[in-house]
């Protein structure tokens, strides 16, 4: 079975890995300690203790807190999004571009969307002020939530005990 | 010392990645194979190499280039400067408004040459780097319509601010393709002047390829891509092929150096089409088969050539090899035909590895390549190959591997085996190295039935040619119960690539695409226009092929010209290559010749009654081959004795896993075998460049031209 170092995963994470290793990577059947060198490389890069379990996205994690061990939602610089099965998106600043002006300032003229069919709408955090997601629905479309870990399951996966409070 | 008698007159060369192989052979077939580790200066590996098989014969190079008639050239550092896209800085001119088709590439290309699983698998589809920066292309204001009706006059002006722009930039070539140039190349004839033009202004050399003189086949991805290898790639060779010609020089050669094509002939170092020289290696094999049947009287062969990274299969039915026109190497589409081939990643380097929640065993797609496996730690390696198993079950000889060059550290191997195989799926060392090489045999034994089943035809109608390094290893394993009507496993097994390409013709091939479509309702009027538009495109075609020759010295009277045209009934996607049935088209009363031709072809190929001459019938292209006489390598012929091998052969024994026992194998020298020797297994017959595995239940006997004829006995 193959391997990989931590140098490797964290190349993987800062998307300097070179192809071939990717390739490999994702044909191969995944390697046991992944999740855990995997959890190790976003827990370097950030500064809180609480404990990664997931990323939802390159700036956000879902997290065990130190404090009291609610699974949360945490951005990277710390920012506290609130329950994990609540749509974190409800608790960021929100921008959304829906006339041509602010299209324009993204896309040349006629190579973006007619917003009276599709918008962009950018959530960023309200700390950092780093932009997390954006979706791109219909103008009238509610907030999306993307997606809900089934973070039960998926500690049997991992053959990992899961925390107390899922 | 020179022997006039029995003279070395045949020289083949593969010159791979890591090994650089010669083949001698002299005029009465004896051959003698040479080996050289690669090296930059590519006419110093061959040199070498060559020293390396004379040494066989006691004698130099001196003396013998001077004696030799031929010698064929095939190697694979074209393919390696495409692959890691260090070939020449090329620049580009396309049609205003396309700058943007070459990189962003045909989709087939981010999956092709993939495993199976990756091709569904999206996530790993990727684009490669184009060969042509963006920076690097430019457009010119033309167009030429799907008639071949000028619609826009090109502009030549811009053409001529294109290339002043591109040569100051600093590109070494430049490529020309134009939307629809294939049906009229006037606007790409006219850039290419342009651009030769600034060059002479500006004092530079620089090689111009305009794809009209070069590919003229409709696909543009397929068209650009090819006439660009032309710069990027095969221009460097040029210069190296052309080093590699003047050393041979200096030691006195007078041959003309010459090089494997794609489409299965040999063609001048000089050629303008040298892009075609691409991939050669595993089509010399192909190639090879074909000539030794023909000399021995074998119709259907299934060639299966495997080395360490690869399982290379062809078929030839009826003494003939299929040429696939819409080829691909190294991720690209091209417009180089090909002698078609099935390949598999799956050799006999390939790694080993366990997955950890099926519990199965996976074998490649990568492979071990140079660095063997565990069982040479030098190699560097921790993964189990392919080769391990071997050495643990005593189908290798550690002592002597590839010759004895390598130390091997079978302990090592073993535990290797047993902590990553054996331990994970509960199993002894023996039995789980067993279960890798019995996967390997399966999966390439459905493969090789599945080529020959998907094309309609039956094993019991093939005799199978098993060669290639790892060939007579797993020829047992590969062909056991499929019927075949024989195994044949050459004694050169190992220098077969480089025996066949020294086998074939001296051969230039031209295409062109035509477009011409018959039916019930055509006038006679339409077909009159029909025939004579295939006329054309040979009077195109043949002044290509004689320019060719020419460079290489032949005049028209040396050269033989074969038309060929490509066929199919209408609405059908497949066509059919033909070998014209006459020679020049006056009219259209040639017509009935060529359509029987096609009909009699298409009921061989698929089935009578699946003909379908009610659609009308379609040509798509013309072809032209063109050839002259060349001396090839005779097939060595020795008196026969007797079935017990001699004294000198007998190496003693080896212990041997054999269908999950021990056993003790008879040991054997191959060369000092001799012709009618009859060895039944178990038996390991060793050489230094291969080993011929033959288990319980299998015999061979090895007759008169080397050949050993693997059967199974029950």
């Amino acid at each position: 079975m193959t391997t990989y170092t931590k140098k490797q995963v964290n190349d993987l994470v800062a998307g300097t890995l070179d192809w071939d290793s990717v390739h490999k990577m994702l044909s191969m059947p995944k390697d046991a300690g992944r999740y855990a060198l995997y959890m190790e490389v976003l827990q370097d890069a950030v500064t809180y203790d609480d404990k990664i379990l997931l990323a939802v996205g390159p700036h956000l994690n879902i997290v065990e807190s130190a404090t009291d061990g609610e699974i949360i939602v945490k951005c990277n610089c710390g920012h506290d999004f609130g329950d994990y099965r609540e749509n974190w998106k409800l608790g960021a600043n929100i921008y959304v571009r829906d006339t041509a002006e602010k299209m324009d300032q993204v896309y040349p003229r006629l190579m973006s969307p007619d917003t009276t069919w599709q918008v962009y709408r950018e959530y960023s955090c309200p700390s950092c002020g780093t932009m997390l997601d954006i979706e791109a629905p219909t103008p009238w479309y509610p907030v999306m939530h993307d997606f809900q870990p089934d973070l039960k399951t998926f500690f049997e996966w991992v053959e990992l005990p899961a925390p107390a409070k899922i | 010392m020179n022997d006039l008698t029995n003279p070395v007159e045949v020289l083949g060369i593969d010159a791979g990645g890591t090994m650089t192989d010669t083949f001698f052979v002299r005029r009465d077939g004896e051959f003698v194979v040479g080996k050289a580790q690669s090296d930059s200066d590519e006419a110093n590996a061959v040199l070498e190499s060559s020293k390396d098989a004379l040494a066989h014969w006691g004698r130099e190079i001196q003396d013998v280039y001077p004696e030799m008639v031929t010698c064929v050239f095939s190697g694979t550092a074209m393919l390696n400067r495409v692959v890691g896209r260090k070939g020449l800085r090329t620049g580009l001119i396309v049609s205003k408004g396309f700058e943007d088709f070459h990189r962003m590439g045909r989709a087939l290309q981010c999956y092709l040459g993939y495993a199976f699983e990756d091709r569904l698998h999206l996530n790993t589809h990727r684009y490669d780097e184009p060969l042509v920066h963006i920076h690097d292309t430019r457009g010119v204001t033309e167009r030429i319509d799907s008639k071949g009706v000028v619609v826009i006059p090109v502009r030549l002006h811009e053409a001529r601010t294109a290339a002043e722009e591109l040569i100051d930039q600093g590109v070494k070539a430049i490529a020309i393709s134009l939307i629809s140039s294939y049906l009229n190349g006037e606007h790409e004839t006219a850039i290419r002047d342009v651009v030769l033009e600034v060059a002479k202004e500006k004092g530079v050399d620089l090689p111009v390829f305009a794809s009209v003189d070069y590919y003229p086949v409709r696909k543009e991805s397929h068209r650009t891509n090819t006439t660009i290898l032309e710069a990027y790639a095969a221009e460097p060779s040029r210069k190296i092929l052309g080093q590699l010609s003047d050393r041979m020089k200096a030691e006195g050669a007078t041959f003309d150096l010459r090089v494997m094509a794609t489409h299965g002939g040999t063609i001048g170092w000089k050629a303008k089409e040298l892009a075609r020289s691409l991939v050669s290696g595993p089509i010399g094999g192909v190639i090879g088969a074909k000539y030794l049947g023909e000399q021995l009287g074998y119709e259907n062969i299934a060639c299966s050539d495997i080395g360490g990274t690869s399982f290379d299969m062809a078929l030839i039915t009826q003494g003939n090899y299929s040429i696939h026109k819409d080829s691909d190497m190294a991720r690209l589409v091209l417009s180089l035909p090909m002698v078609a081939m099935d390949t598999i990643g799956a050799g006999a380097g390939s790694f080993v590895r366990i997955d950890p929640y099926s519990l199965s065993i996976k074998l490649g797609p990568d492979s071990a390549g140079y660095r063997v496996g565990t069982c040479w730690p030098e190699g560097g390696l921790d993964t189990v190959s392919v080769t391990d198993c071997h050495i643990i079950l005593g189908y290798l000889n550690p002592d002597n591997f590839l010759g004895g060059i390598l130390d091997l550290d079978v302990p090592r191997a073993f535990q290797c085996v047993k902590d990553q195989i054996a331990d994970p799926l509960g199993l002894t060392v023996e039995d789980a190295a067993a279960g890798v090489i019995e996967l390997l045999d399966l999966s390439l034994r459905q493969h090789l039935r599945a080529m020959i089943t998907s094309k309609g035809y039956s094993p019991r109608d093939f005799v199978c040619f098993s060669y290639g390094g790892g060939g007579p290893v797993h020829a047992y394993g590969y062909t056991k119960g499929l019927g075949f009507k024989e195994t044949i496993v050459p004694a050169w097994a190992a220098g077969f690539s480089a025996f066949g390409c020294a086998t074939a013709d001296f051969e230039y091939r031209y295409d062109k695409s035509v477009d011409v479509g018959i039916n019930d309702e055509s006038s006679e009027e339409d077909i009159e226009v029909a025939c004579l538009k295939l006329q054309s495109a040979w009077d195109e075609l043949k002044v290509k092929v004689l320019e060719e020759f020419a460079i290489n010295g032949f005049d028209e009277s040396a050269v033989t010209l074969s038309p060929g045209y490509s066929m199919q009934y209408m609405g059908q996607l497949n066509d059919l290559e033909i070998e014209s049935p006459v020679a020049n088209i006056s009219g259209k009363e040639d017509w009935p010749a060529l359509v029987q031709a096609f009909d009699d072809t298409y009921a061989r190929v698929y089935a009578d009654a699946a003909r379908s001459p009610e659609l009308g019938f379609g040509i798509t292209g013309a072809i032209l081959r063109g050839s002259v006489e060349t001396s090839k390598p005779n097939i060595p012929k020795e008196p026969m004795s007797g079935p017990t091998p001699p004294e000198a052969a007998v190496l003693g024994k080896r212990k041997f896993y054999d269908n999950r026992v021990w056993v003790e194998a008879d040991l054997f020298h191959m060369e000092s075998l001799l012709p009618g020797n009859n060895i039944v297994g178990p038996a390991v017959i060793e050489s230094d460049a291969t080993t011929f595995v033959v288990p319980t239940g299998f015999a061979t006997n090895l007759d008169e031209h080397r050949l050993f004829h693997l059967v199974e006995t029950g």
